[in-house]
């Protein structure tokens, strides 16, 4: 009996390390992680230079995929639908809320195994043209109070920018003209043909207007002021008490097993202090932020509880457009 | 570097299936442990290779291997047919030269007030842009006028498919998520022109044989005579500037330009029948126009921080990676990259001429292969570019149903060149005029009030009314000879 036992138990023993070492050797091959956005984007920039440190850290090459379209719901759902075995993952911001809140997709991020929070982006300002009469944030909300829709502001609906707008309408009480050019160029042609007064963009693609002296930013939705453009008031600090946050972060399928998880975030955490990604991100003026996937998944849900907040503000907002144009 | 990039480009270029913006996607990796001088190099020799080289499949296959070459296949394959295979690529070739040089002539001394003019385009002007390109349908159905409407409209319609603009709602989508993208341009043509013409190949097998035989291969320098350079001087001079034109617009690109040249130097001419037959204006119009399309494309990249098409919007990304943001400061901070990709723009377009020059022959002698053996490989390329551009498998089956979709067209007589038009220009006008009401507070008179807007509708006023006019003239004509 003793016998049979410990040849029990030395199976055992032999099936849990011989798990345990076939597990830890993820990756074995490349991993395809899914840019739910196009080639040369904020999203796909940053998951590039991610990538690049990435797969130092794993010893397999991240290869990045580009499933553009609908909003980004093909590649949130091309991942979703993807065998839980490690090497399919997404990298995407908080647009996937949207997706869900709009009633685009009928899952959220929930429906994934979270990998943690990699990449922080507190550039979200409000800009106008330099030779525009408003000032601050401050000047806008007067202009709107004294005779609404006054402003003419660009975004693309359904967008992060989009709800900016309208909690920033709902906060200071005032109504804006939002108006749909597109995407960030779009915007940027929009604001320098003068077609719009105002628009809602990240603060590294337009760097250089400012310093060239043709647009002008309002205001930043942040807690504090952003070190890499100091001058920039927040909205709190001009009574509008709003902070928004872009956040990248990495899922993967459903019933993807913990360890290959816990492996790929502790690589995610290892990058996130190492300089050269530091300086590789910061000159998109965004940072490596780590959040482990307990964590992640906290501020997640408070995100998505944010955001949930003007669910009704935005649907209302489409009601509205759609009558204004019968 | 350069040589290299514009050899990979006219490869990529001349496989149906893998396109230019394919080739920059793959190679900007690589780029990112070069100087940014070196990796802009390499991009533009792939940007003018690429471009350019689709049309050696065009001409010789009738199959376009970019988007960039659709109306390439007009005259260029019919040329082929009749033996003119060398003159056809010849004339391609050298064309594709000159509208590269013109255009960078043009982004190197005026790209700055061009991009000013670029900034006046907003929503009503696409709109006002994009109604006067869909009356192209007239020009190119010819004398099957209302076949060539039903197509172009078919082609909207096929494009209302997806997520709406603007409002982003999901419309006929059947409540397949896959529909909820549409169907993406690319997949969309490699269906209607590579594997509608495969299955149509397919069809005559007896006859293939026949037809390689007759390919007898002989030319001198370019193929056609200064005198016949001379007769097309205005037509390339036309075609591009309707190509930087193009170029310059943001989200229009090569694709478009070469079927809009084709189609107004079809109405410009004075045998406007003739096109189509295998004459070398086609030819002209659709190759000086989308090589063009480059140097135009690249005015707002430098200028303005803004892609002019697909292709420009990756290298902005790739110029970001090395820190560099185009845009006002571009010019003032880094003027060696702004002059190194000029230069390499012209090294690249050199090269590219010389390069398919010497290759023609080479290329020439892909006829020899035989059909049974070149089409089902490149059948398989096709499929394989319709899953590189997005990595869907379900973009594989739009290449297949816009390939049956092309072949029943084509046997019941319909032209398939106006759903093209349909599905590029349609969701471009929707969203132009509802961006513009938007914008104008609801106020329809807005499309009249603007200068440019009003040009391009007066415009499509009188081609609407020429083209009825002149095919009531052609009834009188007919009805008078029977």
């Amino acid at each position: 009996m003793k016998g049979i036992r410990a040849i029990i138990a030395i199976a055992l023993v032999a099936i849990a390390v011989f798990g345990v070492s076939a597990q830890s050797a993820y990756p074995t091959k490349p991993i395809q992680v899914i840019v739910p956005a196009g080639p040369g984007g904020d999203t796909d920039l940053n998951c590039r230079i991610m990538g690049k440190y990435l797969e130092k850290e794993l010893g397999q090459p991240i290869v990045v995929v580009n499933v553009n379209g609908a909003g980004g719901s093909l590649g949130t759902r091309k991942v979703k639908d993807a065998a839980p075995d490690g090497y399919t993952a997404l990298f995407f911001h908080p647009s996937m809320f949207l997706n869900t809140i709009l009633g685009l997709v009928d899952y959220d991020y929930t429906a994934f195994e979270n990998a943690g929070i990699g990449v922080l982006d507190n550039t979200n300002i409000f800009v106008v043209s330099a030779s525009s009469p408003y000032k601050n944030v401050t000047d806008v909300i007067n202009a709107c109070k004294a005779k609404p829709g006054a402003v003419k502001f660009a975004t693309e609906t359904g967008g992060l920018t989009h709800i900016q707008a309208l909690a920033f309408e709902s906060e200071a009480g005032i109504k804006m003209n939002i108006v749909d050019v597109g995407s960030a160029s779009q915007k940027i042609v929009a604001l320098l043909g003068k077609q719009v007064d105002m628009i809602g963009i990240s603060y590294g693609i337009i760097k250089d207007y400012v310093a060239s002296g043709k647009f002008r930013v309002v205001g930043v939705f942040a807690d504090e002021r952003n070190p890499a453009f100091p001058t920039v008031p927040t909205f709190k600090e001009q009574g509008v008490n709003l902070s928004f946050t872009k956040f990248f972060f990495y899922l993967f399928p459903k019933g993807t097993p913990q360890s290959v998880i816990s492996k790929f975030d502790a690589a995610l955490s290892k990058i996130s202090t190492n300089k050269d990604l530091i300086a590789d991100l910061g000159k998109f003026m965004v940072s490596p932020t780590y959040m482990d996937p307990a964590t992640a998944n906290k501020y997640m849900a408070e995100q998505y509880a944010m955001y949930s907040k003007y669910k009704d503000l935005i649907t209302n907002a489409k009601v509205e457009k759609e009558t204004v144009k019968q | 570097m350069i040589v290299l990039g514009v050899f990979v480009g006219i490869i990529f270029g001349c496989i149906p299936g893998l396109t230019t913006t394919m080739a920059v996607a793959l190679c900007i990796p690589i780029t990112f442990g070069m100087a940014p001088t070196m990796g802009m190099s390499l991009l533009m020799g792939l940007y003018i290779g690429g471009t350019s080289g689709g049309l050696i499949s065009a001409i010789l296959i009738n199959i376009p291997g970019t988007p960039s070459s659709v109306a390439t296949t007009w005259d260029g394959h019919p040329m082929a047919l009749r033996g003119e295979a060398g003159k056809a690529l010849g004339a391609g070739v050298f064309f594709s030269f000159i509208g590269t040089l013109l255009s960078i002539i043009v982004l190197i001394f005026i790209a700055p007030p061009l991009a000013d003019f670029a900034l006046q385009f907003g929503p009503t002007e696409y709109f006002a842009l994009a109604l006067f390109s869909l009356t192209m349908i007239g020009t190119l159905a010819g004398k099957q006028l209302a076949k060539g409407i039903a197509v172009g409209l078919l082609g909207m319609v096929l494009a209302f498919i997806g997520i709406a603009p603007i409002d982003a709602f999901p419309r006929f989508t059947f409540g397949i998520p896959d529909l909820d993208g549409g169907f993406d341009i690319l997949p969309a043509l490699i269906g209607l022109f590579a594997v509608s013409e495969i299955l149509a190949v397919a069809e005559m097998d007896t006859e293939l044989k026949k037809e390689n035989v007759l390919t007898n291969f002989k030319m001198k320098g370019f193929g056609f005579s200064v005198k016949e350079f001379f007769e097309q001087f205005w037509n390339m001079f036309r075609s591009a500037l309707i190509g930087i034109g193009i170029g310059i617009l943001p989200g229009i690109g090569g694709g478009t330009s070469n079927i809009v040249a084709y189609a107004v130097a079809k109405s410009q001419s004075k045998h406007p029948e003739k096109f189509g037959t295998g004459i070398i204006d086609g030819v002209v119009a659709s190759e000086t126009s989308n090589n063009a399309t480059i140097g135009g494309a690249i005015v707002p990249l430098l200028t303005l921080g803004i892609p002019g098409d697909t292709v420009t919007a990756m290298i902005l990304g790739g110029l970001m990676i090395h820190g560099l943001t185009p845009g006002p400061l571009l010019f003032i901070n880094n003027a060696d990259v702004v002059y190194g990709i000029f230069v390499s723009l012209m090294i690249a377009n050199i090269v590219m001429l010389v390069m398919e020059f010497f290759g023609i022959r080479v290329f020439a002698k892909l006829l020899r292969v035989p059909k049974h053996i070149l089409l089902p490989v490149i059948f398989a390329l096709c499929v394989v570019g319709a899953y590189g551009l997005n990595n869907r498998v379900f973009d594989i089956w739009v290449v297949l149903f816009f390939g049956v979709l092309g072949y029943v067209l084509h046997k019941l007589e319909y032209p398939t060149s106006p759903i093209i038009l349909g599905i590029i220009l349609g969701p471009m006008a929707e969203t132009g005029f509802r961006r513009g009401l938007q914008m104008n507070d609801g106020n329809f008179f807005a499309f009249f009030s603007r200068p440019i807007t009003v040009v391009f509708i007066a415009a499509t006023a009188f081609m609407i009314i020429f083209t009825a006019f002149r095919n009531a003239k052609n009834k009188r004509n007919q009805a008078a000879s029977v």
